[in-house]
């Protein structure tokens, strides 16, 4: 799936992403920014993803370890700290939540026009 | 496929490596450097991913990315910079010095104009508050002169300047903040 997506609400729930991502598996930047294009949001970019790890290890929500690479330069591999994990349940929770709320919303039928108000 | 990494992408993208970091001085020199080595070696990746040309034009550009990251590093409120904070700081000293030095000159070519063979002591008392009193000797038209140097208010204002320019009071939750860290 390749579809255009908000960059606002992308960028919204990016940290959620990357939590996700690196509790799956421990990754290093450029290999997340795949993973992301790998399940369709294919317009985050690199210049997004980064800095948005940058704050994550800021606000002790990952941590990072220098995995020496066969290809080039040592890799800073990423993976959630506790503090992460719990901030990755709170804010799944508030998505899927959200997420509900407005979807009840949209798939509601619509009439052919508004109705007109009292 | 993979793409071959030539010294002349290398050199590409220390350009940007280089650029980036010249918009990062804000940010703590460990920092700085952990964010050199992670953008450096993010940025060979994706060119053996998909070239050199396609991986910086993904990483967008230098002072958006440095933005991006200095509202990591320090929250997107207004921030404080050491670099404009020290551009002033070394910046002002120069101009200051050479304004008064013209000042000073121009009291000087005033005498000589007066009294072309003049002899004797003359005495000026700067430019108001900022400057100390300058006293020029003159023998047979060829003076020396001494004082002309910055008042303490001078200093003040100077410091007192630098701290507005740098906004570097913004500085002080981020430090107390690594302090806490530290402790």
């Amino acid at each position: 799936m390749s579809s255009e997506h908000d960059s606002q609400l992308l960028k919204g729930v990016l940290s959620l992403l990357l939590l996700h991502l690196i509790s799956e598996r421990e990754s290093y930047g450029y290999e997340l920014v795949q993973r992301l294009h790998q399940v369709g949001l294919t317009e985050i970019l690199e210049g997004t993803v980064y800095p948005a790890l940058a704050r994550l290890e800021r606000e002790g929500r990952v941590s990072a370890r220098l995995v020496a690479s066969n290809a080039g330069p040592a890799r800073k591999y990423y993976r959630p700290t506790v503090a992460g994990r719990d901030a990755l349940t709170a804010g799944t929770a508030d998505w899927m939540s959200l997420a509900a709320v407005v979807g009840a919303q949209l798939a509601r039928r619509l009439p052919a026009e508004p109705q007109e108000g009292a | 496929m993979q793409h071959t990494v030539t010294w002349f992408d290398r050199l590409r993208i220390e350009r940007v490596v280089w650029t980036l970091d010249q918009r990062l001085y804000d940010l703590p020199r460990r920092t700085r450097i952990e964010t050199r080595r992670e953008v450096r070696q993010n940025l060979l990746a994706g060119a053996r991913d998909v070239g050199t040309t396609q991986a910086l034009r993904n990483l967008g550009g230098s002072a958006e990315l440095a933005n991006e990251y200095l509202s990591a590093a320090f929250g997107s409120r207004p921030r404080h910079s050491w670099m404009a904070a020290g551009l002033f700081f070394v910046t002002v000293p120069l101009l200051a010095t050479s304004f008064f030095a013209g000042a000073a000159n121009g009291f000087a070519n005033g005498i000589i104009a007066a009294r072309p063979a003049a002899t004797g002591t003359y005495t000026w008392g700067g430019i108001s508050h900022l400057q100390s009193t300058v006293t020029y000797t003159f023998i047979n038209g060829h003076g020396t002169w001494n004082g002309g140097g910055f008042t303490p208010l001078f200093y003040i204002l100077w410091i007192v300047a630098t701290i507005l320019v740098g906004r570097l009071w913004r500085a002080l939750p981020a430090w107390r903040r690594r302090r806490a860290g530290v402790a």
